[in-house]
Parts: C-alpha cells; sequence; structure tokens
C-alpha cells in the first residue's frame, strides 16, 4: 500500500512539474495577452507529436529537447501575428480564433501523423531503486528536465532583457510602451515562449504518455484550474499550484480508481475557487 | 429640515497598510447643499463608497437619517434612495440615453418583469422624457452612451440620479472635465435640485464649492480637518495648510477671505 | 431611430417571414429539392441553435461565460435518457424529467458559480462540468458512459387508438421546430422586457447596476437559471431526437462550441446562434461528405470571423445593410441640404 502511494505520489508530483511548464507558458499568455487561449492544450499535443517525428527522423529521442521549443516558438510567434494580433484581444474574440487555431493543429496533426495513438520508448529503459521501490528512471529523467526548464524560464524572466521587458509589458502596458519598449515585438514573443513552453512539456512527457492528436483537450482545463489557483499574474503561484494538484490526485488514485481521483480533485478545486477566488498563492503576485 | 440627513460613527476602512478613512465621526445636517472637500487622499471618494455600500468599513457605523445602513448592500442602500455619481463617470455604454435613464428608472422597481416589453411602461417613458429635459438631453436620447462627451456623460449620471427620486444625491466631482459652459449649466442645475432634494458633493473646483456650499467638510488622511460655512472655512489657517502645493486653491481662499 | 435602422429592421422582418415559411415548408421541399437526409440535419441545427442560444443567453445578454451549458444539455438528456429507458417514464414526463433536472442543476451550481467575477466563473463552470462528465462516465450502469445508452421512444400523443411519435419523421421534426421556436419567443420576450434591460445593464456595468438598485447576484442567478432551462431542453429533444444519450456530450468542448457558434453569429443578438449553428453544422455535413479534413475549413472561419467580422455574423449583416441604406438615403437628399448637413 504504502509502495502504490509512494510510486503513485511520485509520478504525481513529475506529473506535476510538466503541467507546470505547460501551465507557465498558459499564464504567460493569458497574463501578458489577456488571452484565453483554448489552443494551449493543443500545443502541448503538437510538442509530443514532434518529439515523435524527431524521434522517427534522427533516430534521436534527445536532440527533441533543442529542435521541438524551437519549432514550437516559431509556430507560436507566427499564430501571435497571424491570428491574435488583428484581434486586439477581445476575451470574447480570443476564444472563438484560438478555437479555430485548435481546431486546425488538431487536424493537421491528424492529417499527418494519423489518428491512431501511439507510444515512445522511453529512451532510457529501466527503474532504479528510490525509497524502496523501483522507479522509471526515465520519469526522474523528465523531473530533472522539468525542473532545468522551469529554473531556466524564471531565470530568464528575471535576469534577461527580453524577460524583464515582458514583465514591465505585463505590469504595466502603457508606461512600458512610453519608455520605448517594443510592445507589439513582446507580444510575439510571449505567445512564442508559451508555445515553446507547452511543446517542450509535450516532449518530456511523450515517453510517458500516449501521443494522440487529441491529448491536448484533457489538459486544457487542468493548466486554466492552475492558472487560476494558483493567482492570475502570479507565476510561480501557478507552477506551485499545477505540481500541488497534480501530487494531490496521484496520492488520491492510492486509494481509488482514477476516475473518482479526477472527480475529487476537481471538486477540492472547485472549494478553492468558491472560497479563495485570488488563489491560494498570494505571496508572490506582482 | 434641519435635522441629520447622514452621520458617521468612528467610521474606519484600511487598505492593507493604509487608513483611508480614520475614525471618522461625520453628522451632516438635511436642507443644506454639503460639501466634502480636502488634498487628494483624503479620503473622500472611500467616504461615498462606504455609504454607497461598494466598500464594508472595518468599524464604524453609518446611520442615513437616523436609519443604521452600515453592510446594507449596494442595492439596498440605493433603493433606500441614496443615489450617487462616480469619480470616474461610469454608465451603460453600449446602450443608449434613453435606455440607461429608463433601466434605471425601472430599477428602482421591486419585480423586473420578465415578459412584458420594457418600452410598454408608459409611467417609466413619461419620466425618462421629463428627466431627460430636466438635464437638458432630449436631443441626445437616441445617442449610444459611449459615444458622448465627457461633459454628456457627467450630465447623464447626473440624470440616472435624478430619476429614481432620491432621497439623498452624492455627487462626486460631477463637474470634472467639464467645459465652463457645461459647468456653469451643471452648477445651475446643482443648485436648483438643492431646494428639494439633500445633496453632498465631492468637489475640487473651489470656485464651484464656495458658490453653492452652505456647509463644507475639510478632509484629510481620512478624518476631518475642521467643517463650517464657507466663511469659516475660507478664514481657517489649517485649510490652507492642508492645501499647501495647490497655489491655485490657496489663492482662491485668500480672495474669498478678503470678498 | 435613424430612417436608415428602421429600413434595415424592416428588411429583417422581411428576411424572418421568408426564414419561418422555409421552416415550415421543409418536409416537403427539402426532400423534392436535396434529399430526405437533410431534414434531420435541418433538425438537428434547431436543436443545437437553441444550445449555443443558452450560451448567448449568458454571455451576449448578461455578460457571463459559461463553459459548463453542456451540463445542463447533458442533465436534459440523460433526464429524459433515463426516464424511459430506467424509470420507464412516457414521453411528457420524461420530457418534465429533463427540464426539471437542468434547472435544478442550474440553480445549485449558479448559487455558487454566479458570485465570481468572470474568470473564476468560466473556470468554475469548467469545473463542474468535468465533474458530471467523470461522474457520468464512471457510473456506466446508469449512463452508460461515453457509449452511451439507446431506447426507444414512447408516443408522444396518443388519442385512443391513434398516435404522434418520433417514428413518424415530419412529426418529430415540427415537434422539434415548435419547441424550438417556443423557447425562441420565451428568449425574445424576456430580452425585451424590464429582466431584460436589467440583464444587459449588469453585462455593461455591474457596479453601475447595483448602485442603480438592480441585485445583480439575483439577476445574474435568474439568467443562469433560464440559461439551463434552454440548455436542458435541447438536450431532452437531443435525446427525443437520437433515442441516445452519452456522456460525450457533457465534456466541457461541447459547451465550448456552442459558445463559438453563438459568437461567430453574433454574440447578444437574438438570431446570432441561429445563423452560427447553422454556417458550422452545414459545412461539417456539406464538407465532410467530400473531405474528411473538414475541421480545417471550420478552424479558418472561426478565425476569419472574428478578424473580420468581430460583431458576428449578424454584426456584419446589420454594419453592411445600414451603409447601403444610409448611403442611398445620402443620396436622395438634394445636394444643398448635403452639403449643409
Amino acid at each position: 500500500m504504502m509502495d502504490t502511494l509512494l510510486l503513485l505520489a511520485l509520478n504525481g508530483l513529475i506529473w506535476g512539474l510538466i503541467i507546470a511548464l505547460i501551465a507557465l507558458g498558459l499564464s504567460v499568455i493569458f497574463g501578458l495577452l489577456d488571452i484565453i487561449n483554448i489552443a494551449h492544450g493543443d500545443f502541448f499535443m503538437v510538442g509530443t507529436v514532434l518529439a515523435w517525428f524527431v524521434l522517427e527522423a534522427t533516430g534521436n529521442f534527445w536532440v527533441g529537447f533543442l529542435i521541438v521549443p524551437l519549432i514550437c516558438f516559431i509556430l507560436g510567434a507566427l499564430i501571435q501575428r497571424a491570428v491574435i494580433q488583428p484581434i486586439r484581444g477581445a476575451a470574447a474574440l480570443s476564444i472563438v480564433a484560438t478555437f479555430g487555431v485548435s481546431l486546425i493543429l488538431q487536424e493537421v496533426v491528424r492529417m499527418t501523423f494519423g489518428a491512431t495513438p501511439r507510444r515512445i520508448l522511453p529512451p532510457v529503459e529501466g527503474t532504479l531503486s528510490l525509497f524502496g521501490i523501483q522507479y522509471d528512471i526515465y520519469r526522474l529523467y523528465a523531473a530533472a528536465f522539468s525542473i532545468a526548464a522551469l529554473a531556466a524560464f524564471f531565470l530568464f524572466l528575471n535576469y534577461t532583457k527580453i524577460g524583464t521587458w515582458m514583465r514591465a509589458v505585463r505590469h504595466d502596458r502603457e508606461t512600458a510602451t512610453a519608455m520605448g519598449i517594443p510592445a507589439k515585438l513582446i507580444y510575439v514573443l510571449t505567445f512564442g515562449v508559451g508555445f515553446a513552453l507547452a511543446g517542450f512539456g509535450g516532449v518530456v512527457a511523450a515517453p510517458i504518455t500516449t501521443v494522440d492528436f487529441r491529448g491536448g483537450v484533457d489538459l486544457l482545463p487542468v493548466c486554466f484550474i492552475a492558472v487560476i489557483v494558483g493567482g492570475l499574474g502570479n507565476l510561480p503561484g501557478t507552477a506551485a499550484a499545477a505540481i500541488l494538484l497534480a501530487l494531490m490526485e496521484g496520492v488520491i488514485q492510492s486509494v481509488a480508481n482514477p476516475t473518482v481521483a479526477r472527480i475529487s480533485s476537481l471538486v477540492l478545486m472547485s472549494a478553492v475557487l468558491l472560497l479563495r477566488p485570488q488563489g491560494l498563492f498570494k505571496g508572490f503576485a506582482k | 429640515m434641519s435635522e441629520t440627513i447622514l452621520r458617521t460613527e468612528n467610521l474606519t476602512k484600511r487598505f492593507g497598510g493604509l487608513t483611508a478613512t480614520d475614525n471618522l465621526s461625520l453628522n451632516l445636517a438635511g436642507g443644506r447643499l454639503q460639501a466634502i472637500i480636502g488634498p487628494n487622499g483624503a479620503g473622500k471618494t472611500t467616504l461615498f463608497n462606504l455609504i454607497s455600500g461598494l466598500l464594508k468599513p472595518e468599524s464604524g457605523r453609518i446611520f442615513f437619517r437616523d436609519r443604521d445602513i452600515t453592510g446594507l448592500r449596494p442595492h439596498e442602500i440605493s433603493r433606500l434612495g441614496i443615489k450617487r455619481t462616480m469619480q470616474i463617470k461610469s454608465v451603460f455604454n453600449q446602450l443608449s440615453v434613453m435606455e440607461n435613464l429608463w433601466i434605471t428608472r425601472q430599477a428602482s422597481q421591486r419585480f423586473l418583469h420578465p415578459f412584458r416589453p420594457a418600452s410598454r411602461d408608459n409611467a417609466t417613458r413619461e419620466r425618462v422624457e421629463q428627466t431627460l429635459e430636466q438635464v437638458g438631453m432630449t436631443a441626445l436620447a437616441n445617442r449610444i452612451a459611449g459615444t458622448l462627451s465627457y461633459g454628456d456623460v457627467a450630465m447623464l449620471e447626473i440624470g440616472m440620479a435624478l430619476i429614481s427620486d432620491p432621497k439623498l444625491l452624492l455627487l462626486d466631482e460631477p463637474i470634472c472635465g467639464m467645459s465652463p459652459a457645461e459647468t456653469e449649466r451643471a452648477v445651475e442645475k446643482i443648485r436648483e435640485l438643492a431646494r428639494r432634494i439633500d445633496i453632498i458633493i465631492i468637489e475640487h473646483d473651489m470656485e464651484v464649492v464656495f458658490n453653492i456650499a452652505d456647509d463644507i467638510t475639510v478632509l484629510a488622511q481620512g478624518a476631518i480637518l475642521v467643517s463650517g460655512d464657507p466663511d469659516e472655512i475660507s478664514n481657517n489657517e489649517r485649510v490652507r495648510e492642508a492645501y499647501l502645493g495647490r497655489p491655485e486653491d490657496e489663492d482662491y481662499i485668500e480672495e474669498a477671505a478678503h470678498a | 431611430m435613424t430612417a436608415s435602422t428602421n429600413g434595415r429592421i424592416a428588411i429583417e422582418r422581411g428576411v424572418m417571414v421568408i426564414f419561418a415559411a422555409f421552416l415550415l415548408t421543409v418536409p416537403w421541399t427539402i426532400p423534392a429539392l436535396i434529399n430526405s437526409f437533410w431534414v434531420s440535419v435541418i433538425a438537428e441545427i434547431l436543436i443545437w441553435s437553441l444550445f449555443a442560444a443558452s450560451a448567448n443567453l449568458l454571455f451576449g445578454y448578461v455578460g457571463l461565460l459559461s463553459f459548463g451549458q453542456a451540463l445542463f444539455f447533458g442533465f436534459g438528456m440523460y433526464g429524459v435518457g433515463i426516464g424511459i429507458d430506467q424509470l420507464g417514464l412516457s414521453f411528457w414526463p420524461a420530457f418534465g424529467l429533463g427540464i426539471a433536472a437542468s434547472m435544478a442543476m442550474a440553480l445549485v451550481a449558479g448559487v455558487f458559480a454566479v458570485r465570481l467575477t468572470w474568470h473564476y466563473f468560466a473556470i468554475i463552470t469548467v469545473v463542474f462540468s468535468l465533474i458530471f462528465y467523470f461522474l457520468a462516465v464512471s457510473m456506466k450502469w446508469l449512463t452508460g458512459g461515453d457509449d452511451g445508452i439507446n431506447f426507444s421512444l414512447p408516443p408522444t400523443f396518443s388519442f385512443g387508438s391513434s398516435q404522434w411519435s418520433f417514428a413518424d419523421a415530419n412529426f418529430q421534426y415540427f415537434f422539434i421546430l415548435a419547441t424550438v421556436a417556443f423557447c425562441f419567443f420565451l428568449m425574445r420576450l424576456v430580452i425585451g422586457s424590464s429582466l431584460g434591460k436589467a440583464f444587459m445593464a449588469v453585462r455593461e456595468n455591474d457596479v453601475r447596476a447595483s448602485l442603480i438598485g438592480l441585485n445583480v447576484y439575483l439577476i445574474r442567478l435568474t439568467a443562469f437559471v433560464m440559461a439551463g432551462f434552454l440548455a436542458g431542453v435541447s438536450g431532452a429533444l437531443f435525446a427525443f431526437f437520437g433515442r441516445y444519450a452519452s456522456a460525450t456530450y457533457m465534456f466541457y468542448h461541447v459547451s465550448g462550441e456552442g459558445l463559438v457558434w453563438a459568437i461567430v453569429g453574433g454574440a447578444g443578438t437574438l438570431f446570432g446562434p441561429i445563423i452560427g449553428t447553422t454556417v458550422f453544422i452545414i459545412i461539417r455535413e456539406v464538407v465532410s461528405t467530400h473531405w474528411e479534413h473538414h475541421s480545417l475549413i471550420v478552424g479558418a472561419l472561426a478565425i476569419l470571423v472574428v478578424i473580420f467580422a468581430p460583431k458576428g455574423l449578424v454584426g456584419l449583416w446589420r454594419e453592411t445593410i445600414d451603409r447601403l441604406m444610409a448611403s442611398r438615403a445620402e443620396r436622395s437628399i438634394p445636394a444643398k441640404v448635403r452639403i449643409e448637413s
């Protein structure tokens, strides 16, 4: 029993790290551009699919960590320029526009990758002895990569020029523009970064989940919940919320079947939303 | 009609570390046009927000004609007859001027009929047309509120406050942003209204304040500095001190003192 | 009201009469012109238009962005499905159960949800609908999960030996048409009423609304329950139409589709949901027979509409007609007056 609990808790924790990456991408888009990005789950899905294609083309999974986020970044920038920019971001319109993007992404994947779900074999097989259980080595790699990506993202946001510009535009668009920061460019970059984060999460997750053109649909609500429970505009909060939510669901799964676990964690989320609508983590809010 | 219209008892409101309203005990008599003035940050709009129920005080009570209205919700306070205009003009932007007034009038009804056409309400139609005339906006009746000039929006707000037969009118900087001609019109209107309705006005324009107010209360840092009639206020040293840094007000207070 | 707006309204009235006449003769004209399969497509469009209208009532008129309408659709659908299949109810009691269940659910959910500001409101509608989706999936014995339950339909009316039931395709079509038309009629009444004006006031400026004496919470809750009713009716009709109920239709994505149809058609207009739903479903049906990737067209259309017609297709129509009428009016004014104005 304890073994199952530990296993599921670790799985939940690692899955939470991956979701944190994806949810951060959503939070950045939502916080900066005020866009309700219905296609964000599909950004993740595209990441898993691209990881599969890279593996097929090069025989090397690891190189996907470099190539896929790059492709995703470019795609994100293109989508922002072509679709988001013309709308000037009214919430209703962004829902419809990103819904359209979502349909297109799913269909393009269905056309190229196909409709059958496929699995990627983990690039590293085998297990490691951890806290008395045998744990998949690849999942530990996944954790490491996720943590590295999270760290890199926060470093980028806080210590690079562009990252600072992004934070400035998020905080106060008008003053930032008045100070000479190219807001339009920042919007394009932000969308690209958001897609890239989700895509990176897709590569990390590809070997431990199925690669399927419908893979983004289930993920989307979780990401939005993490963004809102973590506190709108609160990036560290979003990451923390994602990890906690996934961990909680993993733990509940040790005593109940997955569906019940889903339902319980959803009920808990409703409680948070109703009782603390500002989110759980006010501390770091900007 | 010189009984108290509005009274607060030790009213306190804090925002985090900032005390916007500090143990405020106000006593405003009815039948006299009450003005509330003070430098920026004095807590004037916060006071209005507390009275109209948009904010809840940390402690203290608010009384409207001896009725405790502390903690009531905004629509309940509105139904008691307290109507207000906002510092940042706030109307229903995508509705026309006429529709704005119409819905305001119907909102004061207890029951909103879900099926009968709103436009068939002749009593409301009359009242709306009357109010349009009162505020001189009959020509603009079908204009969408969002397309109005700032001064016209302010006038619409006053119209909306009037159409529901207010017992107490709270005007928050009603002439801010108006042209001189609009200001004159508005001031006349306000003076006329003050004859039959109790009004409390927040205003920055000293000329207007000293022109129309019967009683002035000066707030600074959330508390009452001094209160009295225009003569007393204009001669008061502490008032001048509070306004240090606003030379145009200081000059005006000087002039008023020697008028 | 300007002359051009009056002209436009006259044109719209004319269009509606033609449209109504068309709908009344569908069971005969469509099979003659195309084929009878399209009669059921039109019936489906009517059902989903009602669903889109429920999202539109909340979003377009009250400013509440709900991703939860599929939940109430599902309650209406399963009210009928479970009512007939497991409880042995006949047509009208099952219909009543579906409607009552969806309205009750809307009331319960609304009491909590409607207090929240829009981001939290939107996400909690997703969460609520997911909770019940997973419940429906896990209670397969009752709901059939994603596979759903099939059932045969009891007659709608029986007088002695004669019966009217959905087995008769024409009766089915007209019943659906009548129900949907009635619901739209109710919507029209509400929108034109004082309550409807209050909805719009709350949408435009909820602070100002409370200051003029409107109980914003109660008004939002009322709208939420009304929208739950509409979604529930459409769910019940869906169950009657397909003799089928499935948890798939309770998934939040379905709510999203309804919302998109309403916005593309024209949020905040009575006919927006019908037009949006018609466009999307017809494209789906027409294109899918020739090309399996019709979703690409649907997605591209959604994007193009919001970029070029942000007020939806109805908004585009109105702007175009107004502009045409205005320029016609201008041309008929004598030159002297035109220069002065």
